[in-house]
């Protein structure tokens, strides 16, 4: 079976991979140096070669004439992120702590039920969740408010650090709690002092998802926030024009991605160590 | 400071895990608790220990009402036969773990720690985490924590269990030592092992089934077994029960030539007996009845020969380690003075009597 | 069956290092055709080494490995024709018991009577047979383990069926049982069987012969009868045997052995030129006697250990430690001082840590 082109034809396949991946970002890197001049004439992908390399969509992506100015969008996309995946971490935890710990009984309604009650959120087109979030959040005067935005976020957040947690903590034994409230802690106790630190790994993961999902959303800032609020995604949209800067919305989804990336390059220290999964045991 | 259970009785899906448990466990003892897997004995540590509810019955200490104590003011600590421990700390934080909780000063602790590693052989492996050091270590970190508190209760499940035979022979020994001063502490410990039991405890409880069968000294538990079930259970590897008759001054067992009745029975009323003789008091002979050959088992310096008596199966303990080959035809000696006799539901009658010195405890 | 040699063996895992640190020292050993052994010592012995190279895991850095005389040094493990039981269950989960263990005779295309046949003999030697329907998944860890076993003498021709520490994932209680099994099925179906552990009442229940190893050394190979009654070294004694073998530090005066002044018979010299004599003597061959007589020595009571039908008494004589397993009916001597016979058949002489039988 394993003839020697094997490896030529596996190198092959991830070397093809690869080009598929990292091409879309290669030419958004060599677009956001180019001007209209450069844009013009199909693609090309060699600077001073191909092309005359400038700034001018980097300069028009902060504050430079005939952009936006994305600092601002940016500043309230970390908030918004930050707080809301904070905030879903922390409950999320909590609650995923209490489904994976005590058996609740509602009726028919058991843990594995309010599990995937949580998960079923996301099951939702966010299409359908998008009127009553505009409803509720006119009827607190939350609209375009930062604060109303968190409070969405988290609702979209919550169910992913949920269902993360609740399978970590699955995974943690219970031997571990017990012996914490045998050694003195009470029950929030025995999950600060015990379960927290050795749900790391799983806390990164959630944080991750969290982190990346309340980066990205357009939809729901694009529907309950206008003109106070614009969060990152909404003002590269707002770039967009009938004829499109492609330099300058190359420049700002770069920027807006570069947070992600710095992110994935710190997660991936814990996914490379093989330390997730296996953390306990 | 005793911690008394009355009834306790706990069922989960139609079967019984504790059936009517009653004992009163004293400060400054070792009480060993032997059974069967499934017997009972995990449960009662953990509702001791209060990590699982009853459905009825009593447990006081100091004669205050104990179930209603929460875990973490129940001043107890417990080591699995799992070796259980916090993961993400090193080996002098795991053993400091209780003692912050109990916000003791920075040097208590520290003294504290030192001494009870070191009590366990551990000295030199403070900064270790516990998944770089072997099963027996974990262990003893394990038991190291659980010293270092000096609780008023102390439970041991299994601890040894998981471990292979020369460590766990070496562990034995050392727990002696470890726990021969205890002071107030109710020292528990449950185990699968009759030598385990009788060589470490000051107080044997037998269970079975979620009963407990027997409470005795060591001695009282081995030499006076109330029950076949007792005797069983208390013998490794277990008594040789077997049914038979006692009629005008002759024992006659099934698939046996009739014996003479031993001196110890003979005022036993004439009828249907079940009696109980260790496999060390079987022994392979030059003549006696014969048996075929089923199993031979070798444990660290004796030889468990397994064999039929017809449908009677009899373990026979030979000292030393010999070569029995499967299938052979045996021929078995029993000693009539070792017989002990229960009655047909198995009750104690009476039992052989030791013609030397008398035994005195330890 | 076949049977299996290991000539001049050695294995290293770092290429180059000194012989002194390789994890199996070279060392030849022959593995007679349907016999049952057990290799047996700590982590770290080289047990496992071992097994590796028979089975064509590791290749070894020397030496030759020889299946009936033919060298497969060289070859993978398919083509070794060996089974294997590993720590874990290695089962198909979604196969039927019986599925399962006629997969590896469906791979050789045997006909549907034969392979039929075959395993409901093997089956009915696992006591599967009234479980043959059932998805494999769904049986107990001790059960998928015969099963793994199964696997391995479903095949008439297998060279050699590998067990590498088969129980550690048993639940203690039924590794007794477990083990039983093992061993019957091994006396019935005599395949030549390497079996790997580190528990001695493993190796010794299960074994005709078994292997004692340490730090990359074979220490002793024998039946267990052999490494009870003689260990070849003081580790073999104190590993062999529980309580541990005791052994004595006795001094050479004029040819005669004497332990604290006294004389101590035996049926074997130790060589004059030793720095250390030792004598070995088992704790169940201690007595405990009243009278004076020869090879007797009075000792002190230190503590009683209580294993029920017996007792380990731990005693002084001269001024060192010394075990006696007592019959309980023998009872505790009243006195704090008595006398030890130490049976002159049953001490051992010991140099340097190693047996020397002289006569």
């Amino acid at each position: 079976m394993r003839s020697r082109l094997y490896p030529v034809f596996k190198y092959t396949v991830i070397a093809l991979w690869a080009c598929f991946v990292a091409g879309p970002f290669f030419w958004a890197m060599t677009t956001s140096f180019k001007d209209v001049n450069g844009v013009q004439g199909g693609a090309t992908y060699l600077p001073w070669l191909q092309y005359e390399p400038t700034v001018i969509g980097w300069r028009n992506i902060f504050g430079g004439a005939g952009g936006v100015d994305v600092m601002q969008p940016f500043f309230n996309s970390a908030v918004v992120t930050l707080a809301a995946s904070a905030i879903s971490l922390v409950l999320g935890s909590l609650a995923a702590y209490a489904l994976s710990r005590y058996r609740f009984k509602f009726g028919f309604i058991k843990n594995s039920d309010i599990v995937f009650f949580f998960v079923s959120q996301r099951i939702m087109p966010p299409v359908v969740l998008v009127i009553p979030f505009f409803y509720l959040l006119q009827w607190t005067g939350l609209l375009d408010t930062i604060l109303g935005l968190v409070i969405v976020t988290v609702a979209l957040l919550l169910p992913i650090a949920v269902w993360v947690m609740v399978d970590f903590f699955n995974g943690i034994p219970r031997e571990i709690d017990e012996m914490a409230m045998l050694d003195g802690c009470g029950p929030f106790q025995t999950f600060v002092r015990a379960i927290l630190p050795n749900s790391l790994p799983g806390l990164t993961v959630a944080a991750m998802f969290c982190a990346v999902f309340g980066w990205n959303d357009f939809f729901f800032a694009f529907r309950l926030t206008f003109t106070e609020v614009q969060t990152l995604p909404q003002a590269v949209v707002a770039l967009n024009s009938s004829i499109p800067p492609w330099w300058t919305l190359s420049a700002a989804a770069l920027f807006g991605v570069a947070p992600l990336i710095l992110l994935a390059l710190w997660v991936e220290r814990y996914l490379s160590k093989g330390n997730l999964s296996g953390a306990v045991r | 400071m005793n911690l008394s259970a009355t009834d306790l009785c706990l069922t989960v899906d139609g079967v019984d895990h504790l059936k009517q448990v009653t004992a009163t466990f004293v400060p400054g003892r070792l009480h060993t608790v032997i059974g069967r897997t499934m017997a009972g004995k995990t449960t009662l540590l953990r509702v001791l220990a209060g990590l699982q509810a009853v459905d009825s019955g009593a447990l006081t200490r100091e004669g205050a009402d104990f179930l209603k104590t929460p875990v973490w003011r129940r001043d107890t600590a417990m080591v699995y036969q799992q070796f259980i421990n916090y993961p993400h700390l090193n080996v002098f934080d795991n053993v400091a773990f209780p003692l912050r909780r109990a916000g003791l000063s920075r040097n208590e602790i520290r003294r504290r720690v030192i001494s009870s590693l070191a009590r366990v052989g551990l000295a030199d492996f403070e900064r270790r985490k516990p998944s770089q050091l072997s099963g027996g270590q974990q262990q003893r970190v394990a038991l190291a924590r659980a010293l270092a508190r000096g609780t008023g209760i102390l439970l041991l499940d299994e601890p040894l269990a998981n471990l292979d035979y020369k460590l766990r022979e070496q562990l034995r020994d050392e727990f002696r030592t470890l726990f021969s001063d205890q002071g107030d502490t109710v020292v528990i410990y449950t185990t699968t092992e009759p030598a385990e039991a009788m060589m470490l405890g000051d107080v044997v409880l037998v269970m079975h089934e979620g009963q407990i069968l027997q409470i005795g000294s060591p001695q009282e538990v081995f030499e006076r077994p109330a029950t076949t079930t007792v005797a069983s259970i208390i013998n490794d590897p277990p008594m040789n029960i077997f049914t038979g008759r006692i009629e005008s001054g002759q024992v006659t067992v099934a698939g046996f030539q009739a014996t003479h009745v031993s001196a110890h029975l003979a005022d036993l009323p004439d009828g249907v007996y079940q009696f109980g003789l260790r496999a060390t008091d079987v022994s392979l002979a030059s003549a006696g009845v014969e048996g075929e050959v089923t199993f031979v088992e070798i444990s660290g310096s004796e030889t468990f020969v397994h064999a039929a008596v017809g449908e009677t199966p009899f373990v026979i303990q030979i000292e030393g380690i010999h070569d029995v080959a499967l299938g052979d035809l045996v021929k078995l000696r029993l000693r009539p003075e070792r017989l002990f006799a229960f009655d047909e539901e198995g009750s104690l009658v009476r039992t052989p009597s030791y013609d030397l010195a008398p035994v005195e405890g330890r | 069956m076949t049977q299996l040699d290991i000539v001049d063996v050695g294995h290293s895992y770092t290429p180059g290092s000194e012989e002194e640190r390789w994890a199996l020292k070279p060392l030849g050993l022959t593995f007679e055709a349907g016999k049952t052994y057990a290799l047996v010592g700590p982590s770290g012995c080289g047990k496992t080494t071992l097994l590796n190279i028979l089975s064509g895991l590791v290749r070894p850095s020397q030496g030759q490995v020889l299946f009936d005389g033919a060298d497969v040094t060289a070859l993978p493990t398919k083509a070794r024709n060996i089974a294997q039981v590993f720590q874990f269950p290695v089962i198909y989960q979604s196969m039927t018991v019986y599925e399962n263990l006629a997969f590896p005779l469906q791979c050789r295309r045997w006909d549907k009577a034969r392979i039929d046949a075959k395993v409901h003999q093997v089956a009915e030697a696992l006591d599967l047979d009234d479980r043959l329907r059932q998805p494999a998944r769904r049986l107990t860890a001790d059960d998928k383990q015969l099963i793994s076993l199964g696997r391995g003498l479903v095949r008439d021709d297998v060279a050699a069926v590998l067990m590498d520490e088969p129980l550690t994932v048993i639940d203690p209680q039924l590794k007794h049982s477990l083990r039983r099994k093992i061993r019957e099925i091994t006396e019935q179906f005599r395949p030549t069987v390497i079996y790997v552990t580190h528990d001695q009442y493993e190796a010794m229940s299960i074994a005709q012969e078994v292997l004692v190893m340490k730090d990359g050394r074979a220490m002793q190979q024998g039946t267990p009868e052999q490494l009870f009654e003689a260990p070849s070294s003081t580790y073999v004694g104190y590993f062999i045997g529980s309580p541990a073998m005791n052994f004595l530090t006795v001094d050479r005066t004029h040819g005669n052995v004497t332990l604290g002044g006294r004389a101590l018979a035996m049926a074997w010299d130790i060589p004059q030129s030793t720095s250390e004599s030792q004598v070995g003597i088992r704790p169940e061959y201690v007595e405990v006697v009243t009278e004076p007589g020869p090879n007797t020595f009075p000792a002190r009571l230190r503590d009683v250990r209580d294993h029920g039908p017996q007792r380990v008494f731990e005693m002084e004589v001269a001024g060192q430690l010394i075990r006696a397993k007592v019959p309980r009916e023998n009872g505790i001597p009243a006195l704090e001082e008595f006398l030890v016979h130490l049976p002159r058949a049953k001490a051992l002489p010991y140099a340097d840590g190693r047996l020397v039988l002289h006569s």
